[in-house]
């Protein structure tokens, strides 16, 4: 794994964990999460309560805010990877 | 106002005397139909309302719902309000939870019960609004109704004492009520005797010990009327 991949997992795995911190989801652990699988509905289950609150954390976190006027936000929120990826594009 | 019912069914929680360890596996056991992204959401209010109601309708059962709480989930609005003061974002979350009707709401997820779901703010007069509400479902036609009272301590910021408003203990009551079939006859009626008994959280504790024990009646005296509620016989 090349650095750049290693730091994108790394941002994944801390998103995860921001994930499971924000959003009660006491009894999950990261390995719980596939990077690439939905994070509302049928995959994790979140909903929109739950966008709005992880919105929030992301802001204060990365100071990266969502806007859901300009950005695609279901695209953003597609998956861990998805939200990596946009956050890593925004902070540059 | 005089009014007969039958209460069918009828569960307190946690229980008035109960062993802190023992209450909290049995919560768990009354708690696991509930779904996990569900759960998550509950507060320790929620939570004692769901056991309190669980034990009162089977699975599946869909019947209207009044729920009856004076505070609500205050500490949820006062702890958003310590986080506007700190200048700190609210969580959309708890906002969402915070709203009166917030238990309410849960309830119909969890429970799939689709009927009517009504939320009184009981003011002064204490547990009268909340039966007056149910008494009016099963006027118009409801085969049963399930009631359900809640409060919890109040947040150490507002005054409670000498208002009578809260007492220390948090506690949930359902009863599952209508005006025939198999319970306990109760008669309820209001007098003009007026005097102050407290409001819901504490006329609560008095109504579960009439319901408990062998008192034949129990009155609660408000600043405007009283309220009676009498075992029946037959």
């Amino acid at each position: 794994m090349d650095s750049k991949e290693n730091s994108m997992s790394s941002l994944e795995n801390e998103l995860k964990q921001l994930i499971i911190d924000s959003l009660d989801l006491e009894d999950m652990s990261i390995d719980d999460i596939d990077s690439h699988e939905p994070l509302f509905n049928e995959g994790l289950g979140l909903d929109s309560i739950d966008a709005l609150e992880l919105g929030l954390a992301i802001r204060k976190k990365y100071n990266v805010r969502i806007d859901a006027e300009k950005d695609d936000v279901e695209k953003i929120f597609a998956s861990v990877a998805a939200l990596a990826e946009f956050i890593k594009s925004e902070r540059h | 106002m005089q009014q007969d019912f039958i209460v069918l069914k009828w569960a307190v929680w946690p229980p008035l005397r109960g062993d802190a360890e023992q209450d909290s596996a049995r919560q768990k056991e009354l708690l696991a139909s509930v779904p996990k992204m569900l759960k998550r959401r509950l507060s320790p209010l929620a939570k004692i309302v769901f056991c309190a109601a669980n034990q009162c309708i089977a699975e599946h059962m869909i019947v209207p719902v009044v729920f009856s709480s004076s505070h609500g989930e205050l500490a949820k609005s006062f702890s958003m309000m310590e986080m506007l003061e700190a200048g700190q974002e609210v969580s959309p979350t708890a906002f969402s939870l915070s709203v009166h009707n917030a238990i309410a709401g849960l309830f119909s997820i969890a429970w799939n019960n689709q009927l009517q779901s009504t939320m009184v703010a009981a003011g002064e007069e204490g547990l009268a609004a909340g039966f007056i509400e149910a008494l009016g479902l099963l006027q118009e036609g409801a085969e049963q109704v399930l009631l359900v009272f809640y409060d919890e301590p109040l947040v150490d910021f507002y005054p409670s004492e000498p208002f009578k408003l809260a007492t220390d203990e948090s506690r949930a009551l359902a009863l599952r009520i209508a005006k025939s079939g198999e319970g306990r006859k109760l008669k309820m009626s209001s007098l003009s005797l007026t005097g102050n008994d407290g409001e819901q959280p504490v006329q609560l504790a008095a109504f579960i010990r009439f319901l408990a024990e062998s008192q034949a009646q129990l009155t609660l005296k408000t600043p405007r009327h009283s309220w009676r509620w009498e075992k029946m016989s037959g």
